[in-house]
């Protein structure tokens, strides 16, 4: 690894998927032999990813830590730099440093039902986790996974969606905002699926990423269903320069999103103190 | 503890300059600002603060930390300043500011280029006799007389300095200046007599206990949207502020090369926490309230209960809006 916390690591581009309109995933692999080997890191994390003559953005990985010597990154091209990785190609070389962060807890959750509530692109740090609890499937109990997009044009991991709920005691609600006439699926935000499943609550935990408006309002449901503040857990998302703690960025009450998190309790959120 | 003349200080100052770059205050037009030492413009007597701290020796407002070179691979240069430095006349508001860059930029991961100047330089301070309108740090245990964080501190005794010594580095430039002797117990006791006089000076008076006990309880209290009122949006609080750390990284062409350059950044601007297709905080009350609370209790929290304000006072000083951080702190003790 580099000394120089700041120097990124240069990884080719070694395969680009459409996910969904305006996402794409990339198939990213060091370049430099040693790192590829070495290169570890916990579902929940992200790195910073460059864009030589571009810029650098923290992207949260989405394959999972189970898949040795390549790194996904599943990225909507929304600003400067996820506009610029969209144009890389097969062969392209961008700048990954990292791991950081904290990640999802996972030895913790052990032994319970596990509710994923993700929207949009908010799959892909969830995918991390969930592919790795596949890798360990008989550690927790029912696994539902319910996940939402604004159209199904915008529905990601299509695929891994299918081999999740064809799994067994395993389920895969999904819903769209705004149907198109092939949808023949549930419509509405994803909370509407909520009542649509048993969820024994008490021995539940749940995770939740999408846009902050979404998860504010599935916070709000679940605690209507009883679930405690230490039940949910979600990840967050702020501006970052650095994601070492020094930038001020992500700063939110004593917490750096960088270090501390950007995996959070909804207790730990609540503790932050600044309203979220 | 030692004792320099004072007519002395110049000679001492411009023989360090073979080994050292020396930065020390410098009289420019009206101001007092940090320079590359002349002798002809060093600033000895003067009251209260240099019109910007001494931080940019430190931490640079805008710095280079790689270029890339891209041809067939990426290469990744990158830039350390690896300078010897001695910095004079810093003071102790300025120190803690030093502190607190050190507790960020050494804490959890440490910061190459920070890491690269800070241990190459030495800083040499200089007690403060008498306060300005707008300084408090007495309130806040952080001057007018330092503590720590120096490896030399001077006081100002009239017509010497007394010199305390803080560091094996500090006491190197003593003995190989030749200029200093041995103060005398009468010498100590002047500056103990100084300091307590210079407590005296303070107009700015804030209870730092009541304001850190409060805090957690007036986060929605008006008080926020009164101070935010006044805000231009200009950030000037923040780049006058010794103890201000936070940074952007940029790419920026420069006709083959990129250069992957940081600068700072300001909390108190919009486009702070702005990501691609959200931003955190859009209002100003949110950005205001951030500022002060970051600095009296998010970094007392992670940094042993250290202030993240140097009591200097800058930003009262260069604020359009006539935002006064030491009101607001009043204000939030009062609640």
């Amino acid at each position: 690894m580099n000394k120089n916390i700041y120097a990124p690591n240069l990884a080719a581009v070694k395969k680009v998927r459409d996910e969904a309109e305006g996402i794409k995933t990339f198939t990213l692999e060091f370049e430099d032999r040693e790192i590829k080997e070495s290169f570890d890191y916990h579902s929940g994390q992200f790195v910073e990813l460059s864009i030589f003559g571009v810029g650098e953005a923290p992207v949260s990985i989405t394959s999972s830590p189970v898949n040795k010597g390549y790194l996904e990154l599943s990225v909507a091209a929304v600003g400067k730099v996820t506009q610029a990785l969209h144009l890389k190609k097969e062969g392209d070389v961008v700048g990954i440093r990292g791991p950081y962060g904290n990640g999802f807890p996972l030895a913790e959750v052990k032994g319970k039902n596990i509710l994923f509530v993700g929207g949009g692109i908010g799959l892909a740090p969830l995918r991390s986790l969930i592919n790795q609890m596949f890798a360990q499937r008989d550690d927790f109990a029912k696994i539902s996974i319910l996940y939402g997009a604004r159209t199904l044009q915008l529905l990601c991991f299509v695929d891994d969606l299918e081999k999740w709920g064809g799994a067994k005691n395993s389920e895969v609600l999904l819903s769209v905002d705004v149907p198109d006439s092939k949808w023949k699926g549930n419509v509405g935000v994803v909370g509407t699926l909520l009542p649509k499943t048993d969820i024994d609550v008490k021995n539940t935990m749940a995770f939740v990423c999408g846009p902050p408006i979404m998860i504010h309002f599935i916070i709000l449901d679940l605690l209507k269903m009883q679930f405690g503040g230490e039940q949910i857990i979600t990840t967050m998302e702020r501006r970052m320069e650095c994601g070492l703690g020094k930038c001020g960025h992500c700063n939110i009450g004593g917490k750096y999103v960088c270090l501390d998190g950007p995996v959070f309790s909804y207790r730990q959120l609540r503790e932050l103190g600044e309203n979220i | 503890m030692k004792i320099l003349d004072k007519a002395k200080l110049s000679q001492f100052l411009e023989g360090l300059k073979p080994k050292y770059e020396v930065i020390a205050p410098l009289h420019e037009g009206k101001d007092i600002l940090f320079g590359r030492l002349d002798s002809t413009k060093l600033a000895i007597d003067f009251v209260g603060k240099t019109r910007l701290s001494p931080k940019e020796y430190l931490f640079p407002q805008r710095e280079v930390l790689f270029t890339f070179e891209e041809n067939k691979k990426v290469e990744i240069k990158a830039y350390l300043d690896e300078t010897k430095r001695v910095i004079w006349g810093i003071r102790p508001c300025d120190l803690h500011g030093i502190k607190i860059l050190n507790m960020v930029y050494f804490s959890d991961y440490i910061d190459p280029y920070y890491q690269a100047r800070s241990t190459n330089t030495l800083l040499l301070g200089l007690n403060c006799n008498e306060a300005e309108a707008s300084c408090f740090c007495s309130s806040l245990g952080t001057g007018p007389f330092a503590r720590e964080g120096f490896d030399l501190l001077f006081t100002d005794l009239g017509d010497t300095f007394l010199v305390e010594i803080g560091s094996k580095a500090g006491e190197m430039l003593i003995e190989e200046a030749n200029l200093f002797i041995e103060a005398a117990e009468k010498d100590k006791e002047k500056a103990k007599m100084l300091e307590s006089k210079s407590k005296q000076s303070f107009a700015n008076q804030i209870d730092i206990k009541k304001v850190e006990g409060k805090l957690p309880d007036v986060l929605d209290n008006p008080l926020w949207a009164e101070e935010a009122d006044k805000c231009f949006l200009c950030g000037a609080c923040n780049f006058v502020c010794p103890a201000c750390h936070c940074f952007n990284i940029e790419d920026i062409k420069v006709g083959q090369r990129t250069e992957r350059v940081r600068y700072w950044d300001s909390c108190q601007l919009g486009g702070f926490t702005q990501m691609a297709a959200y931003n955190s905080r859009t209002a100003q009350v949110e950005r205001l309230r951030q500022r002060i609370y970051h600095k009296f209790s998010y970094i007392p929290d992670r940094y042993n209960g250290q202030l993240g304000c140097t009591g200097c006072g800058r930003c009262i000083d260069v604020c359009l809006g006539e935002i006064d951080i030491a009101q607001i702190l009043r204000k939030v003790a009062n609640e």
